[in-house]
């Protein structure tokens, strides 16, 4: 279900006992002015019935003096018609009188005798007789004159009744009463004797009809009160009435039920409005608040950002998860970053190799082909040289990255002047042509350092190399050495390519490399830095690059702690000329044993070799070498076995023995170390660092 | 007849050891050191086989061979890359749908180029 229907439920939920509540109250409301219109009304009429009670009240006072009269009392017959006849003169409502012995006999009237020959309403005549009480009668058909209500006093004699005077009231004196009470136009007010005989009604009905069934049921229900029903014309009333208790007749007024009912209605028709339009209003809001809220959430449900909201909670939510996506993308971002890096690096890596492979079997043709002195050897033997020097190092690198990442470089630390260093580094890659396209200017003043000195060439090599790659020909590229306070300072500044705001620590990352299209002159394999990185954090120091902006150059600085000059022992270094010496090469691998043979026997020595372990301590008791060569990982004796047999045999004490191995850790020289050997080289073997070894061992 | 041909690289030892290896051979050979130097020598003097890396500054071996085929569609051209498989970058596939005659994947055997160039 949606949202917006949700908050919909909830207004409907929270209006509807409150709308129904309104209709409850609605509903009393209107009973209650139905209740206070109803007893104001019946109020009324007993009002208007007390009215019509003090004016029989009157007329009873009157007859009952009338019945005192002494001439009554005295018998005087005649006297009492003239009195009673005087009386019945100034009461214009009384229409005649009547003296009756309380056998029914009649004495005296203003009747004309004989008119009247049966007594009209008897049933009235006889409760005065019995009971010695005024009574007021029913309305009954007088004479001809009309109709009349008798009221009848009985005149006493020693407890009994005598006599009974009746005088008869005109019903029109009702009739004036009522009147009188101006009712609206429409209303109905009667009364109606015991019997339910109407004795007077505005609008009037001719005498002696009778009430309406509805209302002589009503007051046999109750003798006040208020019922609904219809007039005698018809219409729909609600009538309130009310029983005299002196004379038992009943008064009525009925109001037309339309008016009662619209002025109720009307109060319920606005209350069910007003509820309407609560109603109408509240779902309305509910739907605006409900969209403002549903709306910014369905954007956001369906990955677009809410422009404004004024919801702090969706606010708070779009932030959550802008946050999360761009996190996300980042992720997503590096991710495919690393695996851009790792699919260049697989292609730098194919180019790297084969490149070097191919102008090395393209070489090695030549000189198939080509007799040793001639031009084409010479060069081609120059190409072999150069890209097996450059395909170790690249071999080099890449075992080493892998090597520093694990943790297992062990640093060869000694004492030596970075600026001498850094000039070897220089004159090689001058000599290699590497650098001829170039400027290049060295600045070396002497900053000694404590640290591994094949590492520290690596980190300037490979800086080197990658000014080379970033810097356009004929440009500059500048090598500086001095000591700065603490530190012994490399600097590496190129004219080049320049670095992009901000991507200068990345630089250093593992197979980053710089933006370059199909320019190999820019390739490699995004080690190099990655490797002087680490070297130089293993020395202790740190390594920063640092650029005005793409195009405008980069500087490479490498810091590493200073130590003090050693005392002048040593004398300068000086191009290696060795004394002629007898060489042994212990070596399974042809090609291995060939080259350094040939590069032995290059440099003057009377070279002798053999192929295992066997083989060279029978060579070795027979020639007397002054150095041995020997490979640790020999086809029978390993090379260490060799090395410990050499040295336990006549004159092996003297002897120069030097481990070759293609394992370089720390451990292996450990066991070389052990097992007798002076010094141990790691294959390939650079006939420079073969050089030096033998020079050591003098 | 000797064949002239021109051997495109910039690898400085590349070119040198295969203009080398193809003198050797006999063949007349022209160097230079990417697609826009290959063009201008070409220009000078047309050789009848291009053999061309692909992976080079300035522009590359598949400029060099769209420009080669322009200009000169009579001459072979021989596409050679160290690129490996599956990298677009020097793609060997795609030199041949651009216009190359035949590729070598580097490194290569001379005497299988020299095949090659007998059979063109």
């Amino acid at each position: 279900m949606r949202l917006r229907s949700h908050l919909l439920l909830l207004s409907v939920a929270t209006a509807a006992p409150v709308l129904a509540l309104a209709v409850v109250i609605a509903f009393l409301v209107v009973k209650q002015e139905r209740d206070t219109l109803r007893d104001g009304a019946v109020d009324r009429v007993v009002a208007v019935m007390s009215g019509i009670d003090a004016e029989l009240r009157g007329s009873i006072a009157t007859l009952r003096a009338l019945a005192a009269s002494a001439n009554l009392e005295k018998g005087e017959l005649a006297a009492f018609h003239s009195e009673a006849e005087r009386i019945l003169k100034a009461h214009p409502d009384w229409l005649d009188y009547s003296l009756n012995h309380a056998d029914g006999t009649r004495l005296a009237t203003s009747l004309r005798a004989g008119t009247q020959v049966q007594l009209a309403d008897p049933e009235s005549f006889e409760l005065a007789v019995r009971n010695g009480e005024p009574v007021v009668g029913a309305l009954a058909r007088w004479d001809e004159k009309g109709w009349g209500v008798p009221l009848r006093m009985p005149v006493l004699e020693d407890g009994l009744t005598r006599y009974v005077l009746t005088v008869v009231l005109k019903p029109d004196a009702f009739a004036d009463l009522l009147r009188a009470q101006r009712l609206p136009e429409g209303w109905v007010v009667a009364i109606a004797d015991r019997n339910g005989v109407i004795v007077g009604r505005i609008p009037p009905v001719p005498p002696g009809t009778q009430a309406t069934q509805g209302w002589q049921e009503a007051l046999k229900r109750s003798p006040q009160g208020w019922y609904r029903g219809r007039t005698l014309e018809g219409r729909e009333t609600y009538t309130p009435y009310a029983t005299s208790d002196l004379t038992g007749w009943a008064l009525g007024i009925a109001m037309p039920a339309e008016q009662v009912d619209s002025a109720a209605w009307r109060s319920l028709w606005l209350v069910l409005i007003m509820v309407l339009l609560a109603s109408g209003i509240a779902v309305g809001l509910a739907l605006l608040i409900g969209g403002r809220i549903a709306k910014p959430i369905a954007e956001l449900a369906a990955g677009s950002f809410p422009a404004h909201t004024r919801i702090d909670e969706i606010r708070a939510l779009s932030a959550a998860v802008r946050e999360k996506q761009e996190l996300a993308e980042r992720e997503k971002a590096a991710l495919q970053a690393s695996d851009r890096a790792k699919d260049e690096f697989l292609a730098m890596l194919s180019h790297e190799l084969r490149n070097p492979l191919a102008a090395l079997t393209t070489a090695a043709h030549v000189l198939k082909l080509a007799g040793p002195n001639e031009a084409a050897a010479v060069h081609a033997r120059a190409v072999v040289d150069r890209q097996t020097k450059h395909m170790a190092r690249l071999v080099g690198d890449l075992l080493d990255i892998s090597r520093v990442a694990m943790g297992k470089v062990a640093l060869e630390r000694e004492r030596f002047n970075l600026a001498e260093s850094a000039g070897n580094v220089l004159n090689t890659w001058r000599a290699s042509g590497r650098v001829e396209r170039h400027r290049v200017l060295q600045d070396l003043k002497p900053a000694w350092v404590d640290a591994d000195r094949a590492r520290i060439e690596q980190i300037l090599s490979n800086l080197l190399d990658n000014a080379v790659k970033f810097t356009p020909a004929g440009k500059q590229i500048a090598v500086r050495v001095a000591q700065e306070g603490e530190d012994a300072v490399l600097l590496v500044r190129d004219e080049g390519a320049g670095l992009a705001p901000g991507s200068a620590e990345r630089m250093f990352d593992l197979f980053v490399q710089g933006e370059r299209g199909l320019d190999r002159a820019a390739g490699g394999l995004g080690i190099g830095l990655a490797l002087v990185k680490r070297l130089t954090e293993m020395h202790g120091g740190s390594v920063a690059a640092a650029s005005a902006g793409a195009g405008r150059g980069a500087t490479f600085t490498v810091r590493l702690p200073a130590v003090l000059p050693p005392a002048q022992r040593e004398k300068a270094a000086s191009p290696l000329v060795l004394a002629p010496r007898k060489v042994l090469i212990v070596e399974d691998n042809d090609d291995a044993r060939h080259m350094l043979h040939q590069a032995l026997e290059f440099s003057g020595h009377d070279v002798r070799e053999a192929r295992d372990g066997t083989s060279g301590l029978a060579l070795a008791a027979e020639a007397r070498p002054d150095v041995a060569l020997i490979d640790i990982g020999l086809p029978d004796l390993d090379g260490y076995e060799v090395a410990r047999r050499l040295r336990a045999a006549p004159g092996g004490r003297r002897m120069g023995l030097i481990a070759i191995t293609g394992y370089g850790q720390a451990e292996d020289q450990r066991r070389a170390y052990e097992a007798g050997f002076d010094a141990h080289l790691t294959k390939p073997v650079a006939p420079e660092r073969l050089k030096q070894v033998m020079a050591g061992l003098q | 007849m000797t064949k002239r041909l021109l051997v495109v690289d910039d690898d400085a030892d590349m070119r040198l050891t295969l203009k080398l290896a193809l003198e050797i051979a006999g063949y007349g050979v022209e160097v230079a050191a990417n697609g826009k130097e290959a063009l201008e020598a070409q220009r000078r003097r047309a050789a009848d086989v291009l053999i061309t890396d692909i992976f080079m500054p300035d522009a590359d071996g598949f400029e060099a061979i769209d420009a080669f085929r322009k200009e000169f569609p009579a001459t072979k051209i021989i596409a050679v890359s160290g690129g490996a498989q599956f990298t677009k970058r020097d793609y060997l596939p795609d030199a041949e749908l651009a216009g190359a005659d035949a590729t070598l994947q580097k490194p290569f055997d001379v005497d299988k180029l020299l095949a090659l160039l007998k059979a063109l």
